[in-house]
């Protein structure tokens, strides 16, 4: 029996995360991703690949979605309302609350603002959405009588999830985007030892060695602390689910340690829809959240008032979180024409930011700069900047750390940068021995899997218990010995005290 | 064996049970080992995990001297470490622990720490396992681990393998197939235990990271950093035991604080948490500040402290007094800047409400009794303010000083200030000025840190003999004053007003008898007031008491009575002044020995009081002289613990107490003293100039000798030593040997009758006196000498070899 891995996207790039898995028969669609690169057809996986006919409901056995950012289910309205998949869809709950969320916002975003052809409307994400099955952590899901499924929880973002897949006695886990260190809101990935013939890992930071996320939090609070104490405003651009929360949470739990009266503000609208879900998915945040939640809502933010658009030029220091995150429009733009010019005040900016949004100009600039908004805008930019290194991916020790704990025959890199992928893979198989492979798009890996003979229980216990002929492996002594018989005639070096 | 075979549910829990108690059967350990190996490999998980708890439990109770069969059960625990179950994974954890301390204990030298690093690296592959138990289990077994490289611990904190351990791989296993074990498995081991998602493991990881920044200077330097980061954590707990550590690395000397650290760790002195607080300040008071920037930073917090939380007064003014104690230099510059808040205002009111300014009184106050050398003025009316303001003050310092002796000390301080105007803070240490002459001993503010003796007055003096006498007088009168500082526990500074004198005294030579006496007498005196303010420190700071242990204060008492018993006896001519002065520092010693050390012997020591108290009371009524309180408190004491059934057990709290009542009288030299000494030396003898021996025959040695204020009835003893025996001693009858009583120079040649079967050897030689004391009579025909001895000289060495043929 062997195991075929179509990898219709995210083969040594960033986007369009999409593996199909055949296991004897079963065919697993794992996520259903577009590109934000690019606008033509390459934004969607080549589907075609699945099925010529385009029966896709007949050749794939089930989708499995790990979670909500649109580069792991931007295509899922358009293959199943546009391409007709009608087959069964597996998700976590909060994956399902939160997707047409950010699917609706997408499509927004593209017919609105940008004038783009509709890829899907509003009706066909609520009918996309009706297909889905959700999932919870830990929760074996038979999907036929051969296959199984099982989430497991991945850090990265709320209702983020790896899974284990099963058909016989074929196992694998794909792994999603996850991180292996927790955060104030999310905690690390966890996940069972099991016995696997793959695992399909992310590779985003694959060359990465990221320093302790204390030193962050640190730079980071330092950073505002000084802001605020020399009565200057902070303006926090984020997007509306993730860093908002954990940011938040830094912050009001620094400012109920340390007493600072300083006002935090979150802008109308961003955040106080998400605070909500992470509210009510309190399970899925990290184990201090859950902890505290028979005392306190971690996210019932002490410190927290919403803003009202007069407190711009109000006097006297205070922290904003605002949206967009790379400050390519909206309040957040507004807030940074008004706040830039002052030297006492602070932005911060997340750690990555697109080509030609304003974040991104402001990440090569050095203050006092002068940064074009539009043809008639110029603002005088005399502020602090601050450049968060905050990242819900795990780096390359986190990776190499979850293949050493699963220790699976094969793994499969995905998700990843080409030349950084190629570095990682060469560790894997040198240092941990593991054959291991990075496809590019659109390429088959073939992987041999083999059948575990499992030993009947009674049988086994009888023979160990009667004759306990035991082999050591020794790995250095090289006096080299076999340990069966022991006995203390010929060990005297053996006495009891008690 | 045959019941356990088969899998029913009973016969299992029966199993697990009987593995449970593994160490309670009186099987042959080596066929308990052997079944229990057997079931490590069984394939039920709930058996394996108990064989692996049995051989945990196996391995404290017996005593295996085979190493390959503590290797076998080491590598078997190992592979299962990599077991599907969690809890066989933790179980196997603590056997790799275990197994592993019993592999580490049975090697030597290099291939003990080689095994040791084995251990600590394999332990630290486990720390990313995914069950939260198991990390703790493993950060908990990392800390037991004492012997570890420092490549291997600064590794723990790196993520990228680091030079210096990137080729090492150890034995062990990286993963179930993997057969070695890369020293880079240890990679950030301890910052992932550090920023995990649990509590529980990342308060584990911090403890044992405590006990590992013993190991190295180097790693705690490095550890440092992460830990002022763990100041921000969310949960308490671990805030706590983050500044647990940093305090433990501060007390252990192996804490730098950087000013980058200070904004985080200053931080927690505003903690909403009061422990946290606590804690933080308990910390900060043993923390080095470098510099002036930071000082003023560590104040400033501590000003916010008590802004923010007033109910923290009390210990944040005794930590302000201790930092500024600690940091004198910079006290000066911060006290200048903020004098005029303490000054009274036009109404002649004292702006006094402010708890900050009585907290900056009370940094003000602590200069004089700076550990450091050079101190910048404190205006001397700060301390007349600081009187208005006592109550508050010694409220927060009363763990450091009573109220009364801190009155003492405020209005000492002040004083200085009517009669010199602010002289008494230009010098390092308080001036001493004489009452009678304008002979004045001070110490002036120069660098050298140098004291002088100087006055137009001494000298004028002609007789060299009268200089050094009354030079001496004066110290020895002006040590009663250091008590004081000795009870403030000024000890640093003690030591170094009683090295410069003793410095000072050293520098007079003189051939008069009288005035040799009278420096030896000072010089001797000096040294165990010296030693007695040292047990005097150690016993009012619990935390010290703690952490240098019993065995440094049995040592210092043991030291002080050996000095105090050559000074009663090595000296003729003392005064019974002097001698009820001696005594009544042995009385203090005793008492000191009794309520402080376990080790002491009850009754001997309770009756060695009474005799001297005894002693003392007589030698009182004959001079007239009234008894000290403390004589007068141990007096009663002691009639209660005669009349008590309770025993001295439970009366060593109230002798504790008396202790309170010592003070240090003066010392008033009146006498002619004279100190008995001798002089040893065997000719032309030295390492390349050995005496000629036959091993098994006696050798007589010749010695030069020469005694200085010995009468003839004094009963001398050569006793002479070969490491390792005891030794041997001959009389010297002084009768038989010409010269006066002041000096009795001669050769004598000594019979050594134990030569050893050797080619070489060295004798050890000294000259000893018997301690007569008055209670103890004088048998004539007692063999050897009494067993109290007072040594006369310095031991000499001699070097005996067998003539080559
Ligand atoms: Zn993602």
């Amino acid at each position: 029996m062997a195991i075929e891995c179509l990898v219709l996207g995210a083969g040594q790039e960033v986007g369009k995360s999409c593996v199909v898995v055949t296991i004897n028969d079963k065919k697993i669609m794992f996520d259903c991703g577009m590109h934000m690169g690019y606008l033509d057809h390459r934004r969607y996986p080549d589907f075609s690949l699945i099925s010529k006919s385009g029966d896709f409901t007949n050749s794939l056995t089930c989708i499995v979605v790990t979670h909500f950012h649109l580069d792991h289910i931007g295509a899922l309205p358009y293959f199943t309302e546009v391409c007709g998949y009608n087959g069964p869809i597996y998700m976590t709950y909060p994956t399902k609350a939160l997707a047409p969320l950010m699917l609706e916002d997408y499509r927004k975003v593209m017919v609105d603002r940008r004038g783009e052809e509709e890829q899907f409307s509003s009706e066909q994400i609520l009918e996309c959405m009706k297909k889905v099955t959700a999932v919870d952590l830990k929760q074996t899901v038979q999907v036929d009588k051969d296959l199984q499924i099982r989430a497991y929880y991945a850090g990265h973002v709320l209702g983020a999830a790896m899974f284990y897949a099963r058909v016989g006695d074929v196992a694998i886990v794909y792994t999603g985007d996850y991180n292996m260190t927790p955060d104030r809101h999310l905690g690390a990935a966890q996940i069972d030892r099991l016995q696997l013939d793959l695992v399909i890992t992310e590779s985003t930071y694959a060359t990465t060695y990221r320093d302790s996320k204390y030193a962050r939090e640190r730079e980071f609070l330092k950073a505002v602390h000084k802001c605020v104490a020399g009565g200057g405003k902070v303006l926090i651009p984020t997007f509306a689910l993730g860093r908002a929360q954990e940011l938040c949470m830094l912050l009001d739990d620094y400012w109920e340690r340390m007493n600072l009266k300083v006002p935090i503000y979150f802008s109308a609208g961003l955040t106080v829809q998400a605070n909500m879900y992470y509210k009510m998915l309190i399970n899925w945040t990290s184990q201090k959240v859950k902890d505290t939640y028979a005392t306190r809502n971690a996210f019932d933010f002490k410190h927290v008032c919403s803003f009202d658009r007069s407190l711009i030029n109000a006097p006297g220091p205070c922290v904003l979180f605002a949206t967009p995150g790379m400050i390519s429009g909206g309040f957040s733009l507004e807030v940074f024409k008004q706040w830039a010019p002052y030297e006492g005040n602070l932005v911060t900016l997340p750690g990555y930011c697109v080509a030609g949004t304003v974040g991104h100009r402001l990440m090569s600039a050095k203050t006092p700069a002068q940064i074009n908004i539009d043809q008639d805008t110029q603002i005088d930019v005399r502020c602090q900047i601050h450049q968060l290194s905050f990242s819900p991916h795990t780096d390359a020790k986190g990776i190499l750390d979850l293949v050493k704990f699963l220790s699976p025959k094969h793994v499969i890199l995905v998700h990843g940068e080409k030349p950084k992928m190629a570095t990682l893979k060469e560790k894997i198989q040198s240092q941990m021995g593991i054959q291991c492979f990075d496809p590019a798009n659109n390429e088959t890996v073939s992987i041999p899997s083999t059948h575990y003979v499992k030993a009947v229980a009674s049988d086994a216990l009888l023979q160990s218990s009667l004759s306990p002929n035991l082999k050591f492996i020794r790995k250095c002594s090289e006096r080299g010995s076999d340990f069966g018989g022991l006995d203390a005639r010929t060990k005297p070096g053996l006495k009891v005290f008690r | 064996m045959e019941t356990i075979c088969t899998t029913d549910s009973n016969d299992m829990d029966e199993m697990r049970l009987l593995l449970r108690n593994v160490s309670k059967f009186c099987v042959r350990p080596s066929l308990l080992l052997t079944v229990l190996l057997g079931f490590t490999k069984d394939p039920y998980p709930n058996i394996r995990e108990v064989a692996l708890d049995g051989l945990v439990e196996l391995s404290s109770c017996i005593v295996v001297e085979d190493q390959s069969l503590i290797e076998g059960c080491y590598f078997r625990a190992v592979e299962l470490l990599f077991d599907c179950e969690d809890s066989v994974r933790r179980s196997a954890v603590c056997a790799v622990s275990e197994w592993g301390r019993l592999l580490v204990a049975c090697n030597q030298d290099q291939s003990k720490k080689e095994w040791s690093d084995t251990v600590f690296v394999q332990l630290c592959s486990m720390v990313r396992d995914m069950d939260m138990k198991l990390r703790v289990v493993a950060f908990d077994a990392l800390g037991k681990i004492r012997m570890v490289s420092e490549d291997i611990l600064l590794q723990t904190l790196c993520k990228k393998a680091l030079p210096a351990t990137k080729e090492k791989t150890y034995c062990g296993q990286l993963t179930a197939k993997l057969l070695t074990l890369p020293a880079s498995a240890a990679a950030f081991a301890f910052v992932h235990g550090l920023e995990d998602e649990f509590h529980e493991v990342r308060r584990s990881a911090c403890r044992s990271l405590c006990m590992l920044t013993a190991v190295s200077a180097e790693f705690a330097s490095e550890a440092v950093n992460i830990l002022m980061d763990m100041l921000n954590d969310d949960s308490v707990v671990v805030r706590l035991q983050a500044l647990e550590t940093i305090h433990f690395m501060a007390i252990s000397d192996h804490l730098k604080v950087e000013e980058a650290h200070l904004h985080m760790f200053l931080g927690t002195l505003l903690d909403r948490s009061d422990s946290i607080r606590s804690a933080a300040r308990n910390t900060l008071q043993s923390i080095k500040l470098r510099n002036l920037a930071m000082f003023r930073l560590a104040i400033d917090a501590l000003m916010k402290n008590l802004e923010f939380y007033p109910q923290d007064e009390a210990d944040l003014f005794l930590v302000i007094f201790k930092l500024g104690r600690t940091h004198g230099k910079f006290v000066g510059s911060i006290i200048r800047e903020v004098f005029q808040e303490l000054e009274p205002s036009f109404e002649g009111k004292l702006a006094f409400d402010n708890a900050r300014t009585v907290a900056l009184l009370v940094l003000a106050i602590s200069v004089p009794v700076s550990f450091e050398r050079r101190i910048c003025t404190v205006p001397p009316q700060t301390f007349s303010y600081a009187v208005i303001q006592l109550g508050r003050i010694s409220r927060g310092l009363f763990d450091v000083v009573n109220q009364d002796t801190l009155l003492a000390y405020l209005s000492h301080c002040s004083r200085f200030s009517l009669v010199s105007d602010s002289e008494f803070f230009k010098g390092e240490e308080p001036a001493l000025q004489l009452e009678k002459s304008d002979v004045l001993l001070c110490q002036k503010s120069n660098d050298t840190s140098e004291a002088h003796l100087t006055s137009p007055l001494l000298d004028s003096l002609a007789n060299l003999h009268d200089r050094v006498t009354s030079c001496a007088k004066i110290v020895l009168r002006k040590i009663s004053d250091i008590w004081r500082l000795i009870d403030l526990g000024c000890m640093g500074e003690v030591i170094q007003t009683l090295r410069s004198w003793k410095e000072e005294l050293s520098k007079f030579t003189s051939d008069s008898p009288q005035t040799v006496g009278v420096l030896a007498f000072a010089l001797q005196y000096i040294h165990v007031i010296k030693l007695l303010g040292k047990v005097w420190t150690r016993i009012l700071s619990s935390r010290n008491l703690r952490y240098h242990g019993m065995g440094v204060l049995e040592v210092l008492l043991g030291k002080i009575d050996k000095r105090l018993q050559d000074m009663r006896y090595r000296f003729i001519g003392l005064s019974r002044e002097e001698e009820l002065h001696l005594l009544e520092i042995m009385l203090l010693s005793c008492v000191l020995r009794l309520s402080y050390l376990e080790t002491c012997n009850l009754e001997a020591s309770l009756k060695k009081i009474c005799t001297i108290s005894s002693r003392v009371e007589n030698l009182c009524k004959e001079e007239a002289i009234e008894l000290s309180n403390f004589i007068l408190d141990l007096q009663k004491l002691l009639c209660e613990i005669g009349n008590s059934s309770d025993g001295v057990f439970e009366n060593i709290y109230l002798l504790q107490k008396s202790l309170k009542s010592f003070s240090l009288r003066q010392i008033v030299l009146s006498g002619e003293i004279k100190h008995l000494e001798a002089e040893l030396n065997v000719l032309d003898n030295d390492f390349q100039n050995p005496l000629p021996f036959i091993s098994g025959l006696p050798v007589g040695i010749p010695f030069e000798i020469t005694l200085y204020n010995l009468t003839s009835e004094k009963r001398l003893w050569l006793t002479m030593t070969v490491d390792g025996t005891s030794p041997q001693f001959v009389f010297l009858d002084l009768h038989e040997f010409e010269g006066c009583d002041e000096i009795r120079k001669f050769t004598f040649v000594a019979p050594f009758y134990g030569t050893p079967r050797v080619t070489y050897f060295s004798l050890k030689v000294c000259i000893a006196m018997e301690c007569l004391s008055e209670d103890v009579q004088l048998f004539k025909d007692y063999e050897g000498p009494k067993p109290e001895l007072s040594f006369l000289c310095k031991e000499i060495e001699v070097h005996l070899s067998t003539p080559v043929k």
